[in-house]
């Protein structure tokens, strides 16, 4: 019994989530166009197409880096500032379960709607159809980890007042290893040596980056409410 | 003995005692081993004379990543027993192994260009070297981003604790890798892969490093030390 409820509680926090997300329609808008936009700067920066659809992985993976860190700057920020996270807390719900929530709101609103717009960059790259499923397996599994770590970087800007871009210099070092791995998983399984080992690593980024993220994010939510 | 001298001023009184003697140490140990590395030990038979930045590259390679697990040490210290001279010496430790790390960086890179004839590679040991920068670069900033230091200490020992994951990385990167850097010479279980005539500059040169970090490190705590006292008389008169 006891159980089912805390079972309930959590689909409920994860539904509230999603409701503010939906609310907050601008957020999943202009995460969406600066995706677009950015891509774009990139093919007109270049004269040779050629040499973007050498770089698309590259250039898809840093405009999303940039265009989350962007979004989640506003993520945790309302619910700091009128309080909710702090209900929350007191309303029995741990730290752990309040950024997991977070996080799948985050991923299903945010990186879903995303993956429907990468064939866009199918259009404009002029990426083979098959290159562009092996960039739709990549973001799949490795943006549930981009996501954890997007949150942690806004926990840890949500009480600075000013000079908000510390968050990007704090958090950005994490990304290199997904960068370095999501790049070259992708290369493998382009040049047809298809083995599943090779996107199993993205998931074990995911089972390194999950529990480090829940303990991260516990201490510095603790230290917010203090 | 240790609890005793977890009181920041009694910490005070014997880092004024000790820090002129390990600089002295330091600066002893600095000339002995220049001495030693420039005309004590003969130049390799295929890097030549190059070499001898080794004797200054290896120390502050291992002092990079030593100076971070101190960091990381204090950090958890930080939070589990909550103790203001642990948040002190990792605050203090922060600039001091960014310097280092970047001596490691800039010495590697000059030691690169005649041996691989290039400055710079994308190998994973120098990479991973290059995210422990930004690490701390990124604890510096942390540490004083903050306008409540208490809470910058906290943040900072956060994030000090999720970098450790960097260190094993930095270790072993040339054994789970091929990398152009060559693997460990000198930390090898069976015996070290290096003459005992340069063997000899290297530790000396590493004691001498380790000496000046200790006086660096002593200064920096007495001054973050006298910091925080000038805040509380400050806090103090305006209440």
């Amino acid at each position: 019994m006891g159980k089912n409820k805390v079972k309930l509680d959590f689909f409920k926090l994860v539904k509230r989530e999603i409701r503010i997300m939906l609310k907050n329609f601008s957020i999943i808008y202009s995460f969406s166009t600066f995706f677009v936009i950015a891509s774009l700067i990139f093919v007109f920066s270049v004269n040779d197409i050629s040499y973007v659809k050498i770089f698309y992985k590259s250039i898809v993976w840093i405009v999303l880096i940039f265009s989350i860190m962007l979004v989640s700057e506003n993520f945790l920020n309302d619910d700091f500032k009128d309080g909710s996270l702090k209900e929350l807390q007191f309303l029995g719900f741990s730290e752990e379960s309040i950024i997991v929530s977070k996080s799948i709101a985050m991923w299903v609103m945010i990186m879903i709607p995303m993956l429907f717009l990468v064939p866009l960059v199918f259009v404009f790259f002029q990426i083979t159809l098959h290159e562009l499923i092996s960039l739709l397996i990549n973001l799949f599994l490795a943006t549930p980890s981009l996501t954890l770590i997007s949150i942690l970087s806004s926990l840890f800007s949500v009480q600075l007042k000013r000079n908000k871009i510390i968050q990007f210099v704090i958090i950005l070092p994490f990304f290199v290893p997904m960068i370095i791995f999501t790049t070259s998983t992708g290369t493998l399984f382009e040049s047809y040596n298809l083995n599943e080992n090779q996107f199993l690593i993205l998931i074990g980024i995911f089972f390194i980056t999950l529990p480090v993220c829940l303990l991260a994010g516990k201490l510095i939510m603790r230290e917010i409410n203090k | 003995m240790i609890f005793n001298l977890a009181n920041p001023l009694r910490f005070q009184r014997l880092i004024e005692k000790i820090e002129p003697i390990t600089l002295n140490i330091a600066i002893i140990l600095l000339l002995v081993g220049l001495f030693f590395c420039f005309f004590g030990s003969p130049p390799d038979y295929l890097q030549g004379e190059t070499v001898r930045i080794m004797y200054i590259h290896v120390p502050c390679a291992w002092f990079s990543l030593m100076i971070y697990s101190i960091i990381a040490l204090c950090s958890i210290f930080s939070i589990v027993f909550k103790h203001t001279l642990a948040d002190l010496i990792s605050r203090s430790c922060a600039p001091i192994g960014a310097c280092f790390t970047l001596a490691t960086l800039l010495s590697g890179s000059i030691w690169g260009k005649p041996t691989w004839g290039t400055w710079w590679v994308w190998d994973a040991r120098l990479t991973s070297e290059l995210v422990l920068l930004v690490i701390y670069l990124g604890l510096i900033i942390i540490n004083n981003a903050y306008e409540d230091k208490s809470k910058a200490d906290r943040y900072s020992s956060i994030l000090a604790i999720i970098g450790i994951i960097n260190l094993p990385i930095i270790k072993w990167s040339v054994d789970w890798w091929s990398t152009l850097h060559q693997p460990a010479s000198i930390s090898k279980f069976s015996s070290p892969s290096i003459d005992p005539s340069m063997l000899l500059p290297l530790f000396i040169m590493t004691f001498s490093f380790f000496f000046f970090f200790i006086s660096i490190l002593l200064v920096r705590v007495r001054g973050e030390i006298i910091q925080r006292k000038i805040e509380v008389i400050r806090f103090n008169r305006m209440v």
